[in-house]
């Protein structure tokens, strides 16, 4: 008995599996990223990575790897973590434009839909969100908990523009923010209106 | 004499233009010889920077990329019961060679040195990827195990929180290791869940049986280390589906089913062979015994918190017939870890408990493990381990608390 429902249990596998390769297959059939390499989005390629990199690992810098590395890694990581096509796309998008001081030519277009006219709520969101967190506290460690009163928001806002126009790498952090949170098409009243933003947001 | 003293001026000053003018070509000459080497020489960088550029350029993002990633660690272990020693984890590079986004492959490679000073190399794992769509991805050839979490993702070395793997999901342990087949995997959203899969088919695992007086036969251990052949005929078909109902967590659950066969008796188990059979005998034609894992797991993380946690159990049924006819067996384990890194600072402390039951009482074990860890940088920590083990079976290895030092890097 015990063998016929265990035969039983193994067909419907079968017959699932073969369910599931046609239904995914069919699903995506309109998706396949023909071109190569395709530009992905950065905000959600910045989500990609700090929602998902920490789940397994310690999380790793932008500016660890070149952008070829990336690629490649980006790839493996699809495999290992079971990102779609998509996500991958936008977390290689993500790492390539934060890896860098100056931004290359071929990802400018990337970018630059990200400063205009934002306010500065909208340059957390699209910026700042994906390392820092919608609460402020940090998306994984080694960012600073901008809600701790003698944290990172009690130093005076000239020092932490120069932190967020530079980049800064807090104490006990193994990774650095790459400068302005690796947009590099933030303005200086870009990063006025985040930093009043965060102020207001979080601060005590 | 106004007008001849007019006269002469204007002819003084033709007279000095006139001897004038030979200098002034002279110098001017030479002023347009010196800017046109200058403008040839910086004509010659502007071509060699932009022949420079252009290969920079043809490199960026070509077609085809080679990469190689891994991880290495060293470490010292000292038992309770016995000297320490020094030694090396694993040296593990992993290949990268992939065409655009369409194929990679994928390859690890694993070199230990054993207790005897040999070298040993072992192929973790190689296959063909193949990015099918968006959300499917074929992998075909010899692969981690995507039964469960940690044989798949989290036991490199600098990846583990602990030195060591949690009881039951080493080798020879609940968990399978890796396996021969063809695997699909990926991810998709339902709606604005996150979810990914893996499902295979693969040559399954191997049994190891052992006796002590050559009649009754036993179970040993459940060998699922990726077979080039399926020796038993049968294939194995698993997979595990995780969902991630909010961003920081997600759970999983695992199967694989299929059948088995002895192949192997186990070394050293038979004092006095009397009928042919040594230790490391080899069968076949053994009859198939039902194989049956399942297994879930999940991971929540929050700050710099994070909670995970696995159960895995394989079943083995008997067997009726043939040289090693007998009963079957279960092996069980789980496993908890709490992992917090202390804000501001490069350090953290790891706490886990694990408990693992096998056929056979020498091997079941409960495990408080406590690790302080020193993130150097992401990728290379140092880490402190203490286990505390209580086996079944007093004074046996499972029963042996042991200090763990680690120095691990992944790259």
């Amino acid at each position: 008995m015990k063998n016929r429902v265990n035969k039983i249990c193994r067909q419907a596998l079968r017959f699932s599996s073969a369910g599931l390769v046609l239904l995914a297959s069919s699903y995506s059939a309109s998706s396949f990223a023909a071109d190569y390499p395709e530009a992905g989005n950065f905000s959600d390629g910045s989500k990609v990575w700090a929602e998902n990199c920490g789940r397994c690992h310690n999380i790793r810098g932008p500016k660890e790897l070149r952008d070829d590395q990336w690629i490649s890694t980006a790839y493996h990581m699809r495999i290992r973590a079971g990102l779609t096509g998509q996500e991958t796309r936008d977390v290689i998008t993500f790492l390539q434009a934060s890896n860098t001081k100056t931004v290359a030519a071929g990802s400018t277009h990337v970018v630059a839909k990200l400063s205009k006219g934002v306010t500065g709520r909208e340059t957390y969101e699209k910026t700042c969100i994906a390392c820092h967190g919608a609460e402020g506290k940090g998306a994984f460690p080694g960012t600073p908990d901008f809600t701790d009163s003698g944290g990172a928001l009690s130093k005076p806002d000239d020092v932490l523009i120069n932190h967020i126009t530079n980049g800064f790498q807090s104490p006990g952090s193994p990774m650095a923010m790459p400068p302005k949170g690796g947009n590099p098409n933030l303005t200086a009243k870009d990063i006025t209106a985040v930093l009043k933003h965060i102020r207001k947001t979080f601060g005590k | 004499m106004s007008n001849s003293c007019h006269a002469f001026r204007r002819k003084s000053l033709v007279i000095a233009l006139s001897l004038a003018l030979p200098v002034v070509t002279s110098v001017s000459q030479a002023a347009d010889a010196d800017l046109q080497a200058q403008i040839d020489a910086l004509q010659n960088q502007v071509t060699a920077l932009s022949s420079e550029v252009q290969q920079a350029a043809e490199w960026k993002n070509p077609n085809t990329l080679m990469h190689m990633a891994g991880f290495a660690d060293v470490k010292f272990i000292k038992p309770e019961n016995g000297d320490g020693s020094f030694g090396i984890g694993s040296f593990s590079p992993i290949f990268h060679y992939q065409y655009r986004d369409i194929v990679m492959l994928e390859s690890e490679i694993e070199f230990q040195v054993g207790e005897d000073g040999e070298t040993k190399i072992e192929m973790g794992y190689m296959t063909i990827d193949w990015f099918v769509s968006d959300y499917v991805a074929i992998i075909a050839g010899k692969f981690l195990s995507p039964v469960g979490q940690f044989r798949q993702n989290i036991h490199p070395s600098w990846i583990n929180k602990m030195v060591s793997a949690p009881p039951g999901f080493g080798h020879d342990g609940a968990a399978p290791i890796s396996d021969m087949g063809v695997q699909l995997r990926g991810g998709f959203p339902v709606g604005g869940i996150r979810t990914n899969y893996s499902l295979y088919v693969s040559n399954g695992p191997e049994l190891k049986s052992e006796t002590e007086d050559e009649i009754d036969f036993e179970i040993d251990g459940v060998a699922a280390d990726g077979f080039g052949a399926d020796r038993d005929g049968d294939k194995t078909w698993g997979g595990r589906f995780g969902i991630l109902p909010m961003s920081s967590l997600e759970i999983g659950v695992s199967f694989a089913t299929g059948k088995a066969a002895v192949t192997v008796l186990e070394a050293n188990d038979v004092s006095s062979p009397s009928s042919g059979l040594e230790p490391g005998t080899e069968f076949s034609g053994e009859a198939l015994r039902s194989y049956d894992v399942t297994g879930a797991d999940f991971v929540w993380f929050s700050g710099s918190m994070s909670l995970r946690g696995e159960y895995i159990k394989t079943e083995i049924g008997e067997a009726s017939t043939g040289t090693t006819a007998g009963e079957g067996g279960v092996w069980e384990a789980v496993y908890t870890q709490l992992a917090y890194r202390l804000p501001d600072t490069k350090w953290e402390g790891v706490l886990r408990y694990g408990d693992f039951d096998a056929p056979g009482l020498n091997r079941d074990q409960t495990q408080t493990t406590v690790g302080i860890n020193y993130l150097v940088t992401n990728n290379f920590i140092a880490k402190v381990t203490y286990e505390f083990n209580k086996g079944e079976v007093a004074g046996s290895m499972a029963d042996n608390d042991r200090l763990l030092t680690q120095l691990a890097y992944g790259f």
